[in-house]
């Protein structure tokens, strides 16, 4: 019998069937889409962003990064809000609403101003949308009233989101840019303001590639081009970094007490950036979000890929003996520590598996030329012979060979004069 | 039921690689300190420096390395049996499956004629000494090229209209396109190597040259010592190969024989069978585990639904004027007590090909087979006379004949330089 789990979960007081939601973006931006989307096993949408501003877009729009023949590293768009008028957008809230109960509909917003901001909120809340998220964040808006430039303005933002929060009672959630300093402060100023909650991380301002047909970036548009919002499996390690920053931040957890916006769970933190299987989605729940949203991917391969995100979250469940998501959720951030905390008496030295090597001597080359030179070539047998004297532990080596689990963990070694004490130490690599 | 593989004569068997997909196999290439791919190759190509130029998004540079060292470098790359050279010491097998080598330099190859590159230059300045090249092969090629780029004048003879040889005479096209063979040979023209086409070399065309390089192949008919081998309807692996590409009304029988295990047998029964043969059967007198063939190329001729008959040797060749049957005598194992008689309109041996008499151009020793004797850097028994490729090695490889010409050029230029041998 197959697997199965309990992928529900309490989102801001609203019943989720699953924490898997679209984000606000091309892939949820009409009534068909949604639908669709719902029909395929997506918990809930944010649905592409509402303003009263309609978006005039350019083409093309897109652009991916790759290496070594894998596309879309990292994926550029630079599309902005919806470019539809804000009263459909509304109607097809309202209609998902209707025909789609059980499912969670959320309208993000985006106002230049503070009666847009309040206007935007009133009209939310009549077409019946269960959640609101503010777009604080969009890094490729015409207008400098609008997107990352509020984001990275606190009093904006304090401001704003004090405007939705009087005109409507429904849980708002402040969308955070990355191109910030620190996240901590913005987040501050939502939760202040009377946010629930917020949500990162928007995309990341970028050039992918210079095109040296027109000498510009890419996408080329009439030979130019401009600086854009970068996602996909390339910024996830930025994604997850800001989420913990976020969630680790105690003025933030005390504000969301204060505010009355408690759900019982502290910040109820959406992560977003990159993910794109089961796994990416535990790892952002094991950092502390208990909800996750997902654009690129689904521009990659559609909203089937929903299907293994939730059977490959409830074989990881069962394997690891989880009932439900609360059972593991924010399960790696208290073990986040900061650089000084770390445990720096010993290092692990690697252990080499001549059966498993294939002799193409990576570890070598690399040991060699960026860590310790404590890796010796054996010409004849072709396989590497560890210096110990020379190794420092760094694992380089580990990190650059082919072959699983042909480069392990191996022996312990304390540092002089260091006191012995019992080290966790990771064995198994994937 | 099977499906078989249906194409035309002059279609490229596989497809190559394009910007993607090279990239993908080059990703796979496990880029070793001590590429053991490059070790492995008879005539130096080092495919661990032009698979890293690929995957580090140079293929000109790639392209580079490949024509540098193999002037002959696109026909390699289509029929050098990489499965015993490169690819069988690619590391990689160790995890999966070995990187295909061959198809990469293929690509390479490719990305260098799109950009019109011209990578082999000869220096404006020329030396005295003349050399003539007799055979218009690929031995012969790779020594014209190599004096050339040493700034020596070269000719090239060969009795045939078109340069290449065997590249040309000798290879279904389905394996080797002509403008694969083209491509390489304008390498050679580039470099500024003089041609003498479609005539019979004389010891007078030669009279003036310092010094001479013989790589005139092996072409000689060889039919074994068999009954009915003068029938019409047989025919020399070489001189069918040769008909099918030159005669535009050529017609290969219905019902062919091919009796061989080597690529050219392979080559003979894909041509029969791309050129119209209802029925093509391969014939082999050991096993396949002992015939010289590259695997690749028997299983192509499988899934074009060729049968092989492996340890069932010739015995004679059956018919009034012209070719009825082929009988066949076992030979060990399960086939030692049985015969074989296979209806045929056309038999084809392709059971390797003799060496023709070259004593009236060059005053040389050879052996009883009519091979000339060199030694391994290509020096005969003559003042001035250098040799290279199947007419001395028996024949072999295209890449093997390529090393040969390069090492008698090294030769020639040390015998033009020091005045001796």
């Amino acid at each position: 019998m197959a697997v199965k789990k309990d992928l529900s979960i309490k989102y801001l007081g609203v019943d989720c069937e699953n924490p898997f939601f679209l984000s606000s973006s091309p892939v949820g931006g009409c009534y068909d889409m949604v639908a669709k989307c719902f029909d395929t096993g997506w918990g809930g949408v944010f649905f592409k962003t509402i303003g009263i501003f309609v978006a005039d877009e350019c083409s093309p729009r897109f652009d991916q990064t790759n290496k070594e023949g894998t596309p879309w590293l990292g994926f550029k768009n630079m599309e902005q809000i919806s470019d539809k008028p804000t009263e459909q957008n509304f109607e097809y809230i309202y209609k998902l609403k209707k025909d789609y109960p059980d499912k969670v509909v959320v309208a993000s917003i985006m106002g230049s101003n503070d009666k847009e901001w309040r206007d935007l909120a009133k009209m939310a809340d009549q077409a019946g949308a269960d959640l609101l998220e503010g777009n604080f964040s969009c890094p490729q808006m015409t207008s400098h009233d609008m997107g990352s430039d509020v984001g990275t303005n606190v009093e904006l933002v304090e401001a704003y989101s004090r405007a939705v929060s009087e005109t409507t009672n429904i849980p708002f959630i402040a969308k955070m840019t990355p191109n910030c300093k620190n996240m901590e402060e913005p987040a501050r100023a939502a939760i202040k303001g009377g946010a629930a909650a917020v949500s990162a991380i928007n995309t990341i301002k970028s050039i992918t590639n210079i095109d040296f047909e027109n000498n510009t970036g890419m996408p080329v548009v009439n030979g130019k081009s401009s600086i854009s919002g970068y996602s996909g499996a390339a910024v996830k390690p930025i994604a997850l970094r800001f989420c913990a920053q976020v969630l680790q931040d105690k003025e933030i957890q005390e504000l969301v007490k204060k505010n009355g916006k408690d759900y019982g769970h502290g910040l109820e933190l959406s992560g977003i950036g990159g993910i794109e299987t089961w796994r990416d989605v535990a790892e952002f729940l094991a950092i502390g979000c208990r909800n996750i949203q997902v654009t690129t991917s689904i521009m990659q391969y559609g909203y089937r890929i929903v299907e293994d995100m939730a059977s490959g979250l409830m074989h990881f469940m069962e394997e690891k003996g989880y009932d439900k998501l609360d059972d593991f959720i924010g399960c790696a951030l208290p073990n986040i520590i900061p650089a000084e905390e770390l445990n720096r008496d010993f290092k692990v030295f690697p252990k080499f598996d001549d059966n498993k090597c294939v002799g193409c001597g990576r570890c070598y080359i690399s040991c060699y030329d960026a860590a310790h030179q404590a890796i010796d070539w054996d010409e004849k047998k072709r396989r590497p012979v560890l210096n110990e004297d020379r190794c420092v532990g760094c694992q380089l080596c580990l990190n650059v060979c082919p072959v699983p689990d042909c480069i392990t963990s191996g022996e312990i070694k304390w540092k002089e004069g260091r006191k012995e004490t019992d080290v966790t130490v990771k064995q198994h690599f994937e | 039921m099977s499906k078989v593989v249906k194409t035309k004569y002059t279609a490229e068997a596989q497809a190559g690689f394009n910007h993607r997909t090279a990239m993908e196999e080059a990703a796979r290439c496990l880029l070793c300190h001590d590429a053991p791919c490059s070790e492995g190759c008879p005539a130096g190509t080092d495919p661990g420096k032009f698979i890293r130029s690929i995957r580090f998004r140079n293929a000109k540079g790639a392209a580079e390395t490949i024509r540098e060292n193999n002037v002959l470098g696109g026909s390699c790359a289509r029929i050098c049996p990489y499965d015993r050279l490169c690819e069988e010491a690619c590391s990689r097998c160790g995890i999966d499956k070995p990187i295909e080598i061959g198809k990469l330099q293929r690509y390479a190859i490719e990305q260098e004629k799109i950009f019109k590159m011209k990578t082999l230059k000869a220096p404006a300045k020329k030396m005295k000494e003349e050399v003539a090249c007799i055979g218009a092969g690929p031995a012969s090629l790779a020594c014209a090229a190599e004096l050339s780029k040493a700034g020596y004048k070269v000719t090239v003879f060969d009795r045939e209209e078109k340069a290449g040889g065997v590249l040309t005479y000798g290879i279904v096209p389905s394996r080797l396109p002509q403008k694969v063979v083209d491509h390489d040979i304008a390498q050679v023209k580039g470099l500024g190597v003089k041609f003498v086409l479609g005539k019979k070399v004389v010891p007078a065309d030669i009279e003036g040259f310092d010094a001479v390089f013989v790589g005139t192949g092996l072409w000689g008919a060889k039919l074994p010592p068999i009954e009915g081998t003068d029938l019409k309807g047989v025919y020399p692996a070489a001189e069918f190969l040769k008909m099918a590409r030159t005669d535009s009304a050529f017609k290969p029988g219905k019902k062919v024989v091919v009796i061989g295990g080597g690529d050219v047998a392979v080559d003979c029964s894909v041509t029969a069978k791309l050129t119209g043969a209802e029925d093509v059967r391969i014939v082999y007198r050991r096993t396949l585990e002992e015939a010289p063939g590259n695997m690749t190329e028997f299983q192509y001729a499988l899934s074009m639904g060729i049968g092989i008959t492996t340890n069932m040797a010739p015995d004679s060749v059956v018919g009034t004027n012209k070719v009825e049957a082929m009988k066949f005598k076992g030979r060990t194992g399960v086939t030692e007590k049985s015969q074989l008689t296979l209806e045929a309109d056309t038999v084809v041996f392709a059971i390797g090909q003799g060496a023709e008499d070259v004593s009236d151009l060059a005053p040389v020793n050879v052996t009883e087979k009519g091979t000339i004797k060199a030694t391994a850097k290509g020096k005969t028994s003559g003042k001035k006379f250098f040799a290279g490729g199947d007419i001395v090695n028996g024949g072999k490889t295209v890449v093997e004949a390529v090393a040969s010409g390069k090492e008698a050029a090294a030769s020639i230029i040390e015998f033009l330089q020091k005045g001796v041998k």
